[in-house]
């Protein structure tokens, strides 16, 4: 490494010497020590344009667009899955059984209610019988 | 093949089980980065959040996916990202032609408008000159993932590299100095 070689590189790879390729930046580190004045002479030109290109306005992120990606994990389906995968397993076992209850309860009910219905309906029918008998009774004397 | 080490592994496995704290790390690490290169690519911030917006999206599902060792995340985010960049700057310059910005007097320049002006000879870059500072400056990534994501070799990322800034000193020359070194910051 030479000074020309550094200006060249640092044209390049810029004046910071941690952006350069592995394989140059030892060389320009050994370089750097061994003749520092030439060195920072190499790379002030390369500083230079990197310090101009670090003045160019940083991209900001609005609270907005931070939010609207933080939801769209949940619509992409990211979801926090908190309890154990046994214990789940376990729950919807349970779960089941409780629907599966729940739908056996329903049946029974309708049933039920269906045969309740069905005696309600046949008491209504024989009694408005039995009192159009009376009346038929009563009209034809 | 060796395995690739990524410094995001652990987080792009817990964002993958949907952690809430994973997800909200990975904005915090991640969407600056995005937004900062699609602005700096598409030099329109509307076009930029809506990019850094997708690309996030396109994390979101391919977290529960990842296979670690096989590539850096954040170098599979940039290629997202810049894919998604080039087809809008495909459909823009088949809408309209590159603007070239003004070249202001540059006496009197404050900071802002310093900004505005290095801003304005990045924008006015050839579209892989400007990729290759963007990904190489202010991405910071390394000259192979760089190249990688360009698609090119290494010698051609160095040759668009040096052009382009040799372009961007020759834009920004009136403020560089002979004249005045603090107007551009020079270090020394």
């Amino acid at each position: 490494m030479n000074a020309d070689r550094m200006r060249d590189l640092a044209e390049v790879w810029g004046g910071d010497l941690r952006r350069w390729p592995e394989t140059e930046r030892r060389a320009a580190e050994a370089f750097s020590r061994s003749a520092p004045e030439a060195a920072e002479r190499a790379l002030f030109a390369a500083r230079q344009l990197d310090a101009a290109l670090d003045a160019a306005p940083r991209p900001a992120v609005s609270a907005a667009l931070r939010d609207r990606v933080i939801a769209s994990a949940a619509a992409a389906g990211l979801r926090a899955r908190t309890v154990w995968p046994g214990l789940r397993k376990l729950l919807w076992v349970g779960g089941a059984g409780w629907a599966a209850a729940a739908c056996a309860g329903v049946v029974f009910g309708q049933v039920l209610t269906s045969d309740f219905e069905r005696q309600v309906q046949l008491d209504v029918v024989l009694e408005q019988a039995s009192v159009g008998g009376l009346d038929d009774t009563a009209v034809l004397g | 093949m060796a395995a690739v080490a990524d410094p995001d592994e652990d987080l792009v496995r817990r964002v993958g089980q949907g952690d809430p704290a994973a997800i909200q790390a990975m904005v915090a690490r991640k969407l600056p980065r995005m937004m900062a290169l699609a602005q700096r690519m598409l030099g329109d911030a509307v076009e930029a959040e809506d990019v850094a917006q997708e690309a996030m999206m396109r994390a979101w599902k391919q977290a529960p996916r990842w296979t670690p060792g096989r590539a850096k995340f954040d170098t599979w985010l940039h290629r997202v990202a810049l894919n998604l960049c080039y087809d809008r700057l495909r459909k823009r310059r088949e809408v309209l032609p590159e603007e070239l910005p003004d070249r202001a007097d540059p006496r009197g320049l404050l900071a802002a408008e310093l900004g505005a002006r290095v801003d304005g000879a990045l924008k006015a870059l050839p579209e892989r000159q400007r990729e290759a500072i963007v990904l190489c400056h202010y991405q910071e990534l390394g000259n192979i993932e760089a190249a990688g994501l360009m698609g090119v070799s290494v010698e051609a990322l160095e040759s668009l590299l040096g052009r382009g800034r040799r372009a961007l000193r020759a834009a920004l020359a009136d403020l560089a100095p002979g004249a005045s070194p603090d107007a551009i910051g020079g270090r020394g």
